[in-house]
């Protein structure tokens, strides 16, 4: 909304609230623009960054590439028969885009299928620790006193132990089963988000209309549920993102330590641990498009975090 | 100051045991049940009197809290952390000999990136929003965005193997290898640094900015001190706190972002030792290895509290609420 002069004359109440009427004054300075919902705001100021829409259109594209892609584009992805007879560390060709990986898969075909496990699990095991991390966050902030004081001391025992450690010893412990990944990853991530989401906790429950709620005499669930949740969802949303991209990055580096999905499925780490047995033969097809696209799935999910927290920031809403 | 430090080390403590209880119990949710590391220690096809051998040999059949009474006891009233089942050798003889390995390419690291992500923060705050600020922020995340081992193997690809052929593999059985042949560990070092310096940069940056738009640095504009002075005197000093508390927090960190490099460059540290223990279900060394991270976590927090009283005064007496 722009506006010079002097404060809005005329407002209609509607549906989303106040909405200043469109008025035009003698001098022509105070024009008013129709009311801007928030999310819309939001949306622009998230629009304005050209980064972040450029990393949204490349994370589509290796959605597509890697979900789509192998309807359209067929080649030997999991035939281990066809492999043996397929070249072996063959170089790009009209066949094989490519090339082809140590055991004769089609080394495109093969991105696109372990990116398929990378991206599931990553996007996954990121949903499980932002849904426990809110949870413990917001009963840990909102119920304060004792209780928080014992669970803040639990998670400074859980933050104590360095995550690759906790990561390797539980994916050791326990059979490598795609379920069973998600969940370790999803149980060791959530820690720092619990400390996030509860600061936020703790100081919503403080404000004014949290304290309006209790004293109408509102109950705890209700008001995690109609005030303090609602109110964090922004960062929730944001912390989520950036919970993704170390979910996916946790994958892979199990992957690369051979601890990721097991046989005959593949992920990204794993095929990136394959590609380094051959470093020294220049095999260089094998390592970097898949080292290309990874990275920069990473870092356009960091991108877009970051535009989200950017578009989240009250202080720069136009208002 | 004594009484806060007293009441931390009390908190510290119950962290520590509640890590160790609940490390101890991980094992009994292994797949293939509390004997599963007999398998791996007496090979796949290890009879089942075998087995139970080894069970009794390693106090296995005992109850949950005898053990773990036995194991607390041993820890913290003798220092014995037991012995590892696949070495022979206990688990302290372990750390020992493979810890100030690990230590030295941390700690080289970590000196480094802090000598580079300093002026980097500083200059990227009082240059805020230029091409400089975006270009080093863009950089600084493609870096974050580089897994370790990836990071490692494409400079090996790049400096070992294409060009200059620097060793790949830092070798050399004493731990003071590092000071023997530089050379070898340039890789692993630099490797190390870029990592640790994507990440504490963006800190350091955000740390030097939040002082730049404080009242006291108007004031020494105004009073005419140059650029440098007001940068590298009054935020640079004030900007030190945050930047200890990360560097606190930091300090695990560094052993797990070793253990990928050590991985990777095949050089025997801590972080080696880990990934074989975690492998082959060696449990004893795990768990010591994880409470020693553990202390150095803690003790980080701890030195970062103190030092943060000895740079700023006004958070001496205070403590925490």
């Amino acid at each position: 909304m722009t506006f010079s002069g002097e404060l809005p004359v005329g407002e209609v109440l509607t549906d989303a609230g106040l909405v200043p009427v469109n008025l035009s004054s003698e001098n022509g300075e105070a024009t008013f623009d129709a009311f801007v919902p928030l999310w819309r705001q939001r949306l622009r100021i998230f629009l304005q960054n050209k980064l972040a829409i450029a990393s949204v259109a490349y994370l589509v594209f290796v959605v597509l590439l890697c979900f789509v892609g192998p309807l359209i584009w067929h080649t030997n992805q999991t035939d281990q028969a066809q492999a043996l007879l397929a070249p072996q560390n063959g170089p790009p060709s009209a066949h094989d885009l490519l090339g082809t990986d140590s055991s004769g898969y089609d080394e495109l075909g093969r991105i696109m299928f372990g990116g398929e496990y990378s991206l599931t699990l990553g996007m996954l095991a990121g949903v499980i620790t932002i849904v426990i991390g809110t949870l413990y966050g917001m009963v840990s902030g909102f119920l304060g006193g004792l209780v928080d004081t014992f669970l803040m001391r639990l998670l400074d025992a859980f933050l104590s132990i360095p995550v690759l450690f906790l990561l390797l010893t539980l994916v050791t412990i326990f059979q490598r089963t795609t379920v069973n990944l998600i969940a370790v990853i999803g149980v060791i991530g959530w820690f720092g988000n619990a400390r996030i989401i509860r600061g936020d906790a703790l100081l919503i429950k403080q404000l004014d209309y949290s304290q309006a709620a209790r004293a109408m005499g509102a109950g705890r669930w209700h008001i995690i549920r109609r005030h303090v949740f609602p109110n964090s969802v922004s960062n929730i949303v944001t912390v989520a993102t950036f919970a993704v991209a170390d979910a996916i990055l946790f994958l892979t580096t199990l992957g690369y330590l051979g601890l990721g999905i097991p046989l005959p499925a593949t992920d990204w780490g794993t095929m990136l641990n394959n590609a380094s047995q051959y470093l020294a033969n220049g095999y260089w097809w094998q390592l970097y498009p898949l080292a290309v696209i990874f990275i920069l799935v990473i870092v356009a999910i960091t991108y877009i975090g970051e535009a989200l927290r950017d578009a989240f920031e009250v202080r720069l809403l136009e208002r | 100051m004594i009484a806060y430090l007293i009441r931390r080390l009390i908190q510290s403590f119950v962290v520590f045991v509640i890590v160790m209880f609940f490390t101890f119990i991980l094992p009994y949710f292994e797949t293939g049940g509390i004997l599963a590391p007999a398998y791996i220690a007496l090979q796949n096809h290890a009879s089942p009197s075998a087995v139970h051998q080894w069970g009794v040999t390693h106090d296995i059949f005992k109850p949950f809290y005898v053990r773990f009474w036995d194991y607390f006891s041993g820890v913290v009233f003798h220092f014995n952390l037991g012995y590892s089942w696949r070495q022979t050798s206990s688990v302290w003889g372990i750390i020992k000999t493979f810890v100030p390995r690990t230590i030295w390419i941390a700690l080289a690291s970590l000196v480094l990136s802090v000598i580079i992500a300093l002026p980097l923060g500083i200059l990227q705050a009082s240059k805020r929003n230029t091409a400089f600020d975006y270009s080093v922020t863009n950089v600084l995340f493609v870096l974050y965005g580089v897994p370790a081992f990836l990071l490692s193997l494409l400079m090996i690809t790049w400096f070992s193997i294409d060009s200059i052929h620097l060793p790949p593999v830092p070798n050399g059985s004493s731990s003071l290898a590092i000071f023997y042949d530089p050379k070898a560990f340039l890789l692993p070092v630099a490797a190390l640094t870029l990592l640790n310096l994507a990440f504490l940069s963006r800190f350091m940056r955000s740390a030097v900015l939040d002082v730049l738009v404080q009242d006291y640095i108007r004031t020494a504009r105004a009073k005419g001190c140059s650029q440098m002075r007001v940068l590298f005197r009054h935020s640079f000093r004030n900007a030190l706190g945050p930047i200890i508390i990360i560097l606190g927090l930091f300090l695990p960190g560094l052993f797990g972002g070793a253990l990928i490099i050590e991985e990777v460059f095949n050089y025997e540290g801590i972080g080696y030792q880990t990934v074989q223990a975690a492998t082959y279900l060696d449990i004893p060394l795990v768990l010591g290895i994880t409470l020693l991270t553990t202390i150095m976590t803690l003790a980080g927090n701890l030195i970062a509290d103190i030092m943060l009283g000895v740079v700023n005064p006004r958070v001496r007496v205070e403590g925490r609420k």
